[in-house]
């Protein structure tokens, strides 16, 4: 079994704000060399790094939009968030928690902050990644899993060096608490100063880190933190030494071989499927929710 | 929407030859807005037509009570100017701005006047485009006469496939002519109709 490198590691680039209450950086497919086919399944990543916001009464946010043809997962690390969508179901994603949410033929929701954090202000930090559906799945129905941190399956390592939440796929026997529609690994690993952690994957799945918390290094690379890094397509081991307490979102998943059309909050195969999508969307096939 | 360029929608929409495409292209310049900026302002007057290469600009006026009124969105491929104001050499009636971050293809007015005198099919050309401006136009008036709201909103989802999730609802309510909370019946009472759930 070989070594799996890092090919590049990337530094978070400009910022943009989804809505008012979502300051993030584009990781994927915004980086260079970062394309939704590079990254397959994993075709957007949105990090909102550490970000201070203001008490506000009325809550921040991004109002009604549409999804069709993937996934969408949040991972709230500081903040909560409220969602609603139109098929009547909703909630609150509290710190540690997940969300995944499969929009698949359609959904619209819309995702402010939650409205006695918005009250209170304060530090905002989370992930949200797009996942891509295989095509034979982009039109099944809506579905989510509301994961609460608790109920996050978890790996202790090895003389308390940490924890490994397994939100998906597997690590070391323990499977993931959400099913995905192909094979994927989504690892939060929780590691303390002088902490290692070991993975091994596929040569072929597309993988990635992104460092959350502290400070961290890859066989003598170092990853600093709000950083992510690459891996090659090559090898299949790896181990992550924390150098201060430190938190690493690991990703890694099968590609999914199929063409994108790609546009906006839609991602389907065809260019066909991409104007009936906005059709469908205009004609309020996907449901109708009040701004 | 992805960027199209003049000379793409002219080899793709007309039948004018290469060289005289190749000229148009020579004489005429592209211009950059940002979103809120804009093209043309009321009273101002108009020496160009804009065609919106990228991104996504809307021509409106402002009533006596400070209320505007959208005549026209223009996207991508689509030709926007005041007419009046580039043919008579009147002050403009009517705002042109930006409302996403715009790419125009300018094409100036004595550079057409110069070309329909020259070249035939120029001329052919452009009293195409303006037949079809008052087609729409024509058929435009009709609708905010005679239709109901929501047949309204069916034509304009048919005219503008992707604007609804381009711009504000109180945008599209402005084009339609109706409140947004009539809009919003609309969709409401559509989605009743055509969602399964």
């Amino acid at each position: 079994m070989a070594t799996k490198k890092i090919e590049r590691v990337i530094a978070p680039a400009g910022v943009h704000f989804v809505g008012d209450g979502f300051r993030v950086h584009n990781i994927i497919p915004g980086s260079q060399g970062l394309s939704m086919q590079r990254m397959s399944p994993f075709i957007m990543m949105d990090y909102n790094s550490p970000f201070y916001f203001a008490p506000r009464e009325v809550p921040r946010g991004v109002g009604v939009h549409p999804h069709r043809g993937f996934e969408t997962v949040t991972i709230a690390y500081k903040g909560k968030v409220e969602h609603h969508d139109s098929s009547g179901g909703g909630g609150v994603i509290e710190e540690g928690d997940v969300q995944w949410m499969t929009a698949a033929s359609g959904v619209l929701h819309k995702e402010f902050h939650e409205k006695e954090w918005s009250r209170k202000g304060g530090e905002f930090q989370m992930v949200q990644l797009w996942v891509n559906l295989p095509a034979k799945d982009k039109m099944s129905k809506p579905k989510y899993q509301a994961i609460q941190n608790r109920a996050i399956n978890k790996v202790m390592l090895p003389e308390h060096e940490g924890v490994v939440e397994v939100i998906a796929g597997e690590y070391q026997g323990t499977k993931g608490s959400a099913s995905t529609f192909t094979p994927m690994h989504l690892l939060n690993v929780i590691l303390k100063n002088n902490g290692k952690a070991d993975f091994h994957f596929p040569a072929h799945f597309n993988t990635a880190i992104l460092v959350l918390e502290g400070n961290i290094s890859i066989d003598g690379t170092n990853v600093p933190v709000n950083n992510f890094a690459l891996f090659e397509n090559v090898g299949e081991n790896f181990s992550i030494h924390a150098s201060a307490d430190s938190i690493i979102l690991v990703l890694s998943g099968e590609p999914i071989n199929e063409p994108i059309a790609a546009h906006g909050p839609f991602v389907m195969n065809t260019k066909q499927e991409l104007i009936e999508a906005f059709q469908d969307f205009n004609e309020g096939k996907f449901g109708y929710l009040e701004d | 929407m992805n960027k199209i360029t003049f000379s793409t929608f002219l080899t793709s929409n007309t039948d004018l030859d290469e060289t005289m495409i190749a000229e148009l292209m020579r004489h005429c310049r592209t211009l950059f807005f940002k979103k809120g900026d804009f093209l043309l302002r009321q009273g101002d007057t108009c020496h160009a037509s804009f065609f919106v290469e990228k991104g996504l600009v809307r021509q409106y006026g402002i009533d006596n009570e400070g209320k505007e009124h959208i005549l026209q969105f223009a996207p991508e491929g689509w030709i926007v100017t005041d007419r009046d104001s580039l043919y008579n050499k009147t002050p403009a009636a009517y705002f042109i701005q930006a409302i996403e971050d715009t790419s125009i293809f300018l094409i100036e007015e004595e550079l057409v006047s110069k070309l329909t005198k020259s070249h035939s099919n120029f001329t052919t050309f452009n009293d195409t485009l303006l037949h079809n401006h008052i087609r729409q136009l024509t058929k435009r008036i009709y609708q905010l006469l005679s239709a109901s709201a929501e047949d309204r909103y069916l034509s304009f989802i048919k005219t503008y496939p992707d604007i609804l999730l381009r711009v504000p609802q109180t945008m599209v309510a402005s084009y339609l002519g109706i409140t947004p909370e009539s809009l919003s019946r609309v969709r409401k009472s559509l989605s009743g109709k055509n969602f399964k759930k």
